[in-house]
């Protein structure tokens, strides 16, 4: 934090000038671009609430959708024909998606079948943690077998966001 | 009453809590997300979850009520209060759900009746609670203090 003397003071009076304003606008969107960014999926208001401040605590960025349908459409996915452009992969509307989380039971399309339709499509190498209240082995091995990165156990917590960045970080490009 | 004796009595009733049951560590989990940037998540997040149960357990009153009674439907909506009373650490609605889902499962339908008995009673005991605690620390920031952790 800059000390504040006399000069800092005056100079902060005048307006900007709407080149810096356009300049500080500018960096503030390439900073959130280098953040991760993390689509979460849940039906429940409670837990997206929750997972939301997870994420945000941990400096990502969060879009969150309250189910699998949602997700789909958000990612390009609803109807069946796949994105028409190149450029689409990995982004939506120019932001890209780093992560996917998703409750595994929602109504309609589940977390499964959400796993599924992602690792089909070209946002494949996107990985997909499976989050899920109840601690059933053959779903555990159902998922890890269909794709997903990980299989966590509700409710989260702030520890269990360390694992996530280890994936993150994975699936960065190379640089 | 004084700022050291209101933030005295907010730390033993808030102890209670988790000592009788009513709370477990899940609610504190949700206090070490609270922070300046957002000083009411706490009660923002409690308060969804009221919302959401009062609907949730009319909805299952009402399917008890029904001729023909949509098992499957209650048995998805009793883990949908089970999911939200875990994810806030209310732990006696919690484990009252298990007990709900398993008389779901195997359609008894008196079993249902008296689990649905129990947790708005429950429910009820731990939305008193969590009130009474939130007008306390909100008579410790009105007095100038702050939340004890």
């Amino acid at each position: 934090m800059e000390l504040m003397n006399s000069e800092n003071i005056v100079q902060d009076r005048q307006p900007a000038q709407p080149q810096e304003e356009e300049e500080i606008m500018q960096q503030e969107e390439e900073e959130e671009e280098q953040r991760f960014h993390v689509l979460a999926v849940d039906d429940s208001v409670i837990d997206r609430k929750l997972l939301e401040k997870l994420l945000k605590a941990s400096s990502y960025q969060v879009t969150c959708v309250e189910s699998g349908e949602k997700a789909l459409e958000y990612l390009g996915l609803l109807h069946h024909s796949s994105p028409a452009s190149s450029s689409s992969q990995h982004h939506h509307q120019g932001h890209k998606v780093n992560l996917i989380m998703t409750d595994f039971s929602m109504p309609g399309t589940s977390g499964y079948d959400l796993l599924k339709r992602i690792k089909g499509s070209s946002w494949k190498d996107v990985p997909v943690v499976v989050m899920s209240s109840e601690n059933v082995p053959s779903r555990i091995s159902m998922c890890l077998e269909g794709g997903a990165e990980e299989f966590m156990l509700k409710p989260l917590q702030l520890s269990d966001l360390h694992k996530i960045q280890a994936h993150l970080l994975k699936s960065l490009p190379h640089s | 009453m004084d700022l050291v004796h209101l933030q005295r009595q907010l730390v033993d009733y808030r102890t209670s809590l988790y000592h009788e049951g009513f709370l477990d560590e899940q609610f504190t989990q949700l206090q070490s997300l609270q922070d300046e940037n957002n000083p009411d998540f706490v009660v923002e997040v409690v308060s969804l979850f009221f919302e959401d149960s009062e609907r949730l357990l009319n909805e299952l009153s009402k399917a008890l009520e029904q001729q023909i009674i949509d098992f499957k439907r209650m048995d998805a909506q009793v883990h949908q209060l089970k999911g939200s009373s875990s994810s806030i650490g209310a732990h006696r609605v919690q484990k009252l759900c298990i007990v709900f889902r398993n008389y779901c499962e195997a359609q008894n339908v008196e079993g249902c009746l008296k689990c649905l008995q129990q947790v708005k009673h429950e429910y009820g005991i731990i939305k008193t609670k969590l009130e009474s605690m939130f007008q306390l620390e909100q008579q410790i920031l009105n007095a100038g203090g702050s939340i004890p952790v």
